[in-house]
């Protein structure tokens, strides 16, 4: 029976995905960010709801929607995506990395959708599938290459 | 969609894709020993400005119009991102990339058009 101690030095971990724990991984990381900023989008719209007949102070565009909690909550996901994001740049080609960030145009209008009831038409569900395939189109090579490294 | 709001969606993507280079471009002087500073901390908060003009003209957008009407033009951000990256970056391209990123185009223009 192979216990931990006489596990060969050289083997890896299961938990290890091309010499890194997979919560590590690049392309983990992008969809995490993902989810984050599809939470933070969410949380916008209700605090620009929220704020929507408040007057805009100085005239600026958009800086009252700075007056609703929502807003606020919504920034600690960006927060989070945004210093995943840093991270992700500095493996991942930048046209790759925002392509894969594309599933937020599937996951918000699904967001929105269960949340909010706002309405998603078939040719709109069509296009989140289109969507998909081209992300897919565009990640399977650079993962592919990445764990053949 | 009103012209106002369809100047205001390029308007925000423009400011995304160039806070993006730069947040790039500075990230990958970060990679270099030793790592340059004096280059760093300025790019990184020209780049951070940039991205927070996004943010406040998306928040002007958010107040206007649905979420999901408007979201979809956060996707003309892959293909001018594409273009950005192989302009200032000289990030390679490969067809499969290209034929992907047109793919996504396609699907959001779907999505808008809806």
């Amino acid at each position: 029976m192979p216990t931990s101690a006489n596990t060969n030095a050289g083997e890896k971990s299961p938990e290890a995905v091309g010499g890194q724990r997979w919560w590590l991984h690049p392309y983990f990381l992008i969809i995490l960010a993902a989810f984050c900023v599809t939470a933070a989008e969410l949380l916008f719209k209700r605090g620009a709801v929220a704020t929507a007949n408040d007057p805009a102070p100085l005239g600026i565009i958009g800086v009252s929607v700075l007056g609703s909690v929502w807003t606020w909550l919504g920034i600690a996901p960006y927060i989070a995506s945004f210093l995943i994001w840093l991270h992700v740049l500095r493996r991942v080609p930048l046209h790759i990395a925002f392509s894969i960030m594309s599933v937020t145009q599937v996951l918000v209008p699904l967001g929105a959708w269960w949340f909010y009831s706002e309405n998603i038409s078939p040719c709109r569900w069509a296009g989140v599938l289109i969507v998909l395939a081209g992300i897919f189109v565009v990640a399977r090579p650079a993962m592919k290459a990445e764990e053949d490294l | 969609m009103t012209p106002e709001i369809l100047m205001l969606c390029v308007a925000s993507q423009l400011c995304l894709v160039t806070g993006q280079l730069l947040l790039k471009h500075t990230m990958n002087q970060t990679n270099l020993t030793p790592m340059p500073w004096q280059r760093v901390i300025p790019l990184f908060a020209l780049g951070i400005s940039i991205l927070s003009g996004w943010f406040f003209l998306w928040g002007g957008l958010l107040q206007k119009t649905d979420l999901s009407y408007i979201y979809p033009f956060e996707g003309m951000g892959p293909a001018l991102m594409l273009i950005g990256a192989w302009l200032f970056l000289k990030e390679k391209l490969t067809l499969q990339s290209c034929i992907g990123i047109g793919l996504i185009s396609v699907g959001i223009a779907l999505v808008s058009a809806s």
